[in-house]
């Protein structure tokens, strides 16, 4: 909501028609006489080449997944195969243009487009880089096996390098790129430019915008290229990317040389099935995918349709485009037409279309049609074509002998190494700033209005006569966040933030304010209503290399934002083989008093995820060195935030906040109250609901609570908690999560397992009622009170001498509950 | 051949014994060594094992029945067998120890008592403890099987346990957070009467046995009891030489107040044999050796081991039987004939710990007397050249049976042991 822009009545209430452009489709019309003049002979053989390495690299895996034999070499495949034979002009025509330093991004079903990429780069490349490039990879392993009695030149390795990288990926040997722990539909090698492939449909939709960020506002040089599939376009994640890349504010907004549209094509390599879904005709209703770009903008996207069974005309399509890019009115849509003559995996067995389809396109061959075109224009002779296929054949069954060889090609040794997939969830990096350089800031810290605000405050909630400070003058909760962040905008030069309401308003909950004044646009703007594409982004800006804060105004809203934060998010770094780093903050604010779908508390289902760090602090002090861990960190944190506490003063760190940099580890507890009759372990807010139930247990039942708090869920070290519980022998753990299933749950049973032996009483949850969240009037009746604490403790733990209790923790009432499903 | 599994004799004066749990259920198979049930005595705690492999043909008697020493329990044999005749019922094995009806009737007694309280316990007769309190259990010794939990649904939990182990004086910090109940009750869950200001809990066997004993010596024996008080500053003096000793690691075993007294009352005994002996009735036996039973609370009820020969034990050896004797008792593996009051010859019960200023204990018949030692309290005495100051005195009750001692030789006895405290030397 800028105060630059206005939203004048007058002319937007003014009568007009929209008015659309022609969106090309299949223009491509040159004749191969007219393209000698763009391309050498080498040029249209090399395109040829590539073709029949992709058609040949999948015709392999096909017969692999179909009669377990390629080329008289016996082998079974049991892991996925979604091949792309008939699609590999499309594939060629995309990647040929492309530099070493443009991005493709892809699908479940890219095998094609990772080696045209590579085979591109790779021409690309001059020896002098190619080699180091291989040989550090991974720490030569790949390089090594293909280099052993390697007679010929660099690039010729480089193409034997690509083809086992990718093969031993696929059948998930150590070798491969990403140790085998892509695998098929996860096969990336970022040094040719190529970044993951997804296996969830439409998952790059929304990462690759987030590359396309990281070359803006990082000034990297290259495109991103979104490969994606025709029935894609049905998903929130690519239709919330597509919003997110062609916002207006890029191209009205962002200052000097940053103004202007995202580098970004979204390729839609249209084979008109998803899965056996008919896109056209059945399961969508845009009857030529191109349509689509004119509803997003008034350029349309600049979005075309171009003959993906022609090269040519997919060459011819991506220098325009990359024009446009270069012009800064990107993003673009590109709907490659394309079809895959092959099943949707090898167990399709083609239902849904007729053989009659199927043969029809097999008689437009790409590669048979494409390499008569050069033998009748006299440009390569068929022997010389046929050549190259017999050689693919011939190096395919020497890079598959490779791949398939135990010796050569292991698997990660499990037995030898139990916990090593264990050691790749987390990169647990330390790093200052991702990238040298100096911070794009507006002004100096010290004049910046918010932190001259802070100074004025009083950072213990009680002044120096002991008496509470006023929450106008008490330094709070949301200035231990800001006070992170903006320290760390200010040291590392490639930190944005992003999310609903983030620019001027300064977050929903006033966390942000200040930073509008210190931030130019590219480090600190405002998203569309699009959590997915909010975490997306971060996701692709993380993996390209740059650290990056995106906020989930309510945590209720995180379910938009479910496959990026359940299936994206945390799969990377380990599914990358170590290869990626994932800084990526996700700020989640829980609420309170907005009812049943803007109060929930959803940590549990985050901790559930390997693969996330997951923070949840209840007091400023911890806010403010948890979140300096997090920006200092390289992994994936979701940080959890109350509303409840916004404006809370520290109360249990009597020195106050510190006005300096300082770090809380991730995973550490914290008692925040000694005792020694029993142990309350709190999450989040209930801290302070648990702190008075300790007053209430010392003053009326004389009992002393030590009250744990514990910060992070993961990681999370118990040892302290162990602790406490050997000494009380008794814990009750609280959050404000429903109780069903919760982490509390985890943490008790874990407890139970590493301190059965100490325990008076079975570790017992008070959470939140399995029910919607009520009116904030009746609030109280479903987030956990200080007195379920007590009673929870009088009934299952130890009974207090006269304690009558107002909620039934009985058994019968657990399992009445448990049967009625609340 | 069906093998009768027979109720053992554990002592030589034990009649019968209770069956505290089953482990075996009828028809199930068992094999030599397993643990059949577990049973006590009013003093000791036992397991039998199987004698026999083969089927569990029959049990007689269930969970908390009292049952003669030497009667079939149950039998062993092959699926088929023939076993009535074991059957205890059935009249020509009724075995004539028990003829007596109030014998059976307590039988009777029993069984309910155990049916009353199985609420409390698992269907399967497994005690609801904590795991902490278990552990704190085995680790100091405390029997267990027969507390009564004060936790949710009866749970024995760490209190209790603690409160076995400090005794009457549990921490005062417990006792504010825990609803008290009255200890000992078996297994008996305790009755809440919505309203009512009181609970009601039936008594435990063991607590049966007791009262029953100690009823039994005050209506029939004559009993009185002298009070006297012992200027203590020797024993004090000694105390603090042993405390420093094993500061300094110059001596490692601890001996308390009560192993000196102990030692001064062998001293007297031996001057006064009349009051180390056993009133028989129509007979007086005089024992030329003493056997000193000492009073000790467990977790089970009070115990009252003997510590046979006490009369040729130095200070130090004598300090070290003492201390076996009541950690015996503790941990429930007492030899059982030590716990019967006809194994000590004369016994000490030592109240000083808690306060007592002086009260009249009760005789473990058939001895003649018994002696109970009161707290130190500081009086104004002369030191001589009517110099008065304040001197610990240590109060001494003794009790005797008139029918055996007259007070004459009572109160002889008692300055005796008086003057052998005064007189201490270490």
């Amino acid at each position: 909501m800028p105060k630059s822009q206005n939203i004048n009545p007058k002319v937007i209430r003014k009568p007009q028609f929209i008015e659309f452009g022609k969106i090309p489709v299949n223009q491509y019309n040159k004749t191969i006489e007219e393209e000698k003049k763009l391309f050498s002979k080498e040029d249209f053989i090399r395109i040829y080449h590539d073709m029949v390495v992709i058609r040949e690299f999948e015709t392999m895996i096909n017969l692999i997944k179909t009669t377990n034999e390629y080329n008289g070499i016996h082998y079974n495949h049991p892991g996925p195969a979604h091949l792309s034979i008939g699609q590999e002009a499309s594939a060629v025509g995309m990647a040929y243009t492309l530099d070493v330093d443009d991005f493709i991004f892809g699908s479940h079903r890219s095998h094609g487009e990772i080696l045209a990429k590579g085979l591109s780069a790779i021409h690309h490349l001059d020896e002098g880089a190619l080699y180091p490039i291989m040989k550090n990879h991974l720490g030569g392993s790949t390089l090594n096996v293909v280099e052993k009695g390697f007679k010929g030149n660099i690039k010729d390795l480089a193409i034997h390098f690509l083809l086992y990288g990718a093969l031993a990926e696929i059948f998930a040997r150590e070798n491969g790129f990403n140790k085998g722990l892509g695998g098929s539909m996860h096969a990336f090698f970022t040094p040719f430019g190529i970044y993951p492939n997804n296996a969830i449909v439409g998952g790059s939709g929304d990462i690759s915008v987030g590359a396309a960020l990281y070359k803006k506002i990082n000034r990297k040089s290259g495109i991103v290229v979104c490969n994606i599939g025709d029935a894609s376009l049905g998903c929130g994640p690519v239709w919330e990317g597509i919003c997110f890349a062609t916002m207006d504010q890029y191209k009205t907004l962002w200052d000097g040389d940053y103004r202007g549209g995202l580098p970004l094509i979204f390729n839609f390599m249209n084979n008109s099935y998803g899965m056996g879904g008919q896109t056209m005709g059945e399961t969508m209703g845009y009857n030529i995918l191109a349509r689509v770009g004119a509803g997003v903008n008034p350029e349309s996207m600049y979005a075309e349709r171009v003959d993906g069974y022609n090269p040519l005309a997919v060459i011819d399509a991506f220098k325009r485009k990359k024009k446009i890019l270069k012009e800064k009115k990107g993003p673009v849509l590109l709907d490659t037409l394309t079809y895959r003559t092959s099943g949707h995996s090898p167990s399709d067995a083609s239902s849904y279309r007729t053989k009659e389809e199927v043969e029809a396109w097999q008689k437009e061959d790409s590669i048979i049609v494409y390499g008569n075109s050069l033998v009748i224009a006299g440009i390569a002779k068929k022997d010389e074509l046929d050549k190259i296929d017999s050689e693919t054949k011939e190096l395919l069954t020497q890079i598959m002998k490779l791949s398939i060889d135990e010796e050569i090609s292991p698997r990660i040794n499990m037995e030898k190494d139990p916990d090593c997939i264990g050691k790749m969830m987390f990169s647990n990096g330390s790093v200052d700033r991702m990238e040298e350089g100096k911070p794009e800031v507006l002004l100096s810290l010290e004049e910046n209005p918010r932190v001259k605000s802070i100074k004025n405050k009083e950072r213990f909630y009680l002044d120096k006569e002991g008496k509470p400070v006023s929450k106008a003058k008490v330094y709070q909760f949301r200035d231990g966040i800001f006070e992170a962040i903006i320290d760390r905008f200010y040291k590392d030069p490639t930190l944005a933030a992003w999310g609903e309401e983030n620019r001027d308003w300064g977050g929903a909950f006033a966390v942000y304010r200040g930073l509008t004044e210190a931030l130019p646009y590219h480090r600190l703007f405002n998203s569309p209503i699009s959590e997915g594409a909010i975490v997306g982004t971060a996701i692709g800006y993380g993996m390209c290399g740059g650290r990056v804060i995106a906020e989930i105004m309510y945590c209720d809203f995180l379910g938009r934002s479910g496959d990026e934060v359940f299936n994206q998010l945390p799969k990377w770094q380990a599914m990358s083989g170590n290869v990626l780093k994932m800084p990526v903050v996700i700020r989640v604010s829980v609420g309170s008093k907005y009812g049943a779908q803007h109060s929930q508390d959803w940590s549990s289902l985050t901790a559930h995820i390997p693969g996330l760090k997951v923070v949840f602090p209840a007091t400023p002090y911890d806010a403010k060195g948890l979140m300096n861990s997090a920006l200092q960190g390289t992994d994936p944190v979701i940080f959890f935030e109350s509303q409840r506490i916004y404006d809370i003063g520290e109360m249990f760190h009597t020195a106050g906040v510190p006005e300096g940099y300082y770090e809380i580890p991730l995973g550490e507890p914290d008692i925040k109250r000694s005792g020694d009759d029993i142990t309350i372990l709190s999450i989040g807010a209930s801290l302070y609901q648990a702190i008075k139930a300790a007053d209430i247990l010392k003053e009326k039942y004389g009992m002393s609570a030590e009250v744990i708090d514990a910060r992070t869920l993961v990681p999370f070290n118990y040892e302290q908690v162990i602790q406490s519980v050997k000494k009380t022998g008794r814990i009750i753990l609280t959050s404000d999560a429903s109780s069903r299933g919760s982490f509390l749950k985890e943490m008790a049973q874990t407890i139970t397992e590493l301190a059965f032996d100490y325990l008076d009483a079975p570790p017992v949850v008070v959470g939140s009622r399995n029910w919607i969240i009520p009116a904030h009037e009746i609030e109280k009746s479903f987030f956990p009170q200080p007195d379920w604490i007590i009673d929870a403790i009088h009934e299952r733990i130890v009974p207090l001498k006269g304690h009558q209790s107002k909620i039934d923790f009985s058994v019968e009432k657990s399992i009445k509950l448990n049967k009625e499903g609340v | 051949m069906a093998i009768p599994v027979l109720m053992p004799k554990q002592g030589q004066s034990v009649e019968t014994c209770i069956i505290t749990k089953w482990f075996k259920k009828k028809g199930e198979n068992v094999s030599v060594g397993d643990i059949l049930f577990s049973y006590e005595t009013d003093k000791a705690a036992f397991d039998l094992e199987s004698p026999a492999e083969g089927i569990l043909l029959e049990t007689f008697f269930g969970d908390g029945a009292e049952v003669p020493v030497l009667v079939n329990v149950a039998v062993i044999g092959k699926s088929g067998e023939v076993f009535d005749s074991f059957n205890p019922s059935s009249s020509e094995t009724k075995p004539s120890a028990v003829s007596d009806a109030s014998k059976a009737a307590e039988v009777v007694e029993a069984k309910k008592a155990s049916e009353a309280v199985s609420a409390t316990k698992e269907p399967e007769g497994k005690i609801r403890i904590s795991p902490r309190a278990k552990c704190m259990a085995e680790d100091k010794g405390v029997d267990y099987s027969s507390l009564q939990g004060s936790g949710p649904n009866g749970r024995i939990i760490v209190s209790d346990i603690e409160k076995i182990i400090s005794g009457a004086a549990a921490s005062a910090r417990t006792e504010t957070l825990i609803n008290t109940k009255a200890e000992f009750s078996t297994t008996a869950k305790t009755v809440y009467h919505a309203g009512s200001d009181y609970t009601e809990q039936p008594l435990s066997n063991v607590r049966k046995l007791i009262a029953k004993a100690m009823q039994a010596s005050l209506q029939n024996s004559a009993q009185l009891t002298h009070h006297m008080s012992a200027d203590v500053r020797r024993l004090l003096e000694a105390r603090q030489k042993i405390k420093k000793d094993i500061a300094s690691g110059k001596n490692q075993q601890d001996i308390t107040l009560n192993d000196m007294i102990c030692w001064c009352v062998v001293r007297a005994l031996e001057k006064f044999p009349e009051v180390n002996s056993h009133f028989m009735g129509d007979s007086v036996r005089t024992f030329n050796k003493v056997h000193l039973g000492i009073a000790v609370d467990t977790p089970r009820g009070l115990m009252v081991p003997s510590v046979k020969n006490a009369d040729g034990f130095h200070l130090r050896q004598l300090s070290v039987e003492l201390k076996s004797a009541a950690d015996a008792c503790r941990k429930g593996n007492i030899n059982p004939e030590l716990i019967q009051s006809t194994a000590a010859t004369f016994t000490v019960s030592n109240l000083g710990n808690y306060g007592v200023e002086m009260f009249t204990p009760v005789i473990n018949l058939p001895q003649t007397a018994i002696l109970g030692v009161c707290t130190i309290i500081n009086r104004p005495a002369n030191l001589g050249n009517n110099t008065f100051a304040f001197v610990p005195y240590i109060g001494l009750s003794l009790t005797y049976d008139h029918r055996a001692v007259d007070g004459g030789p009572a109160t002889m006895f008692l300055k005796e042991i008086r003057d052998q405290i005064e007189a201490f030397t270490y």
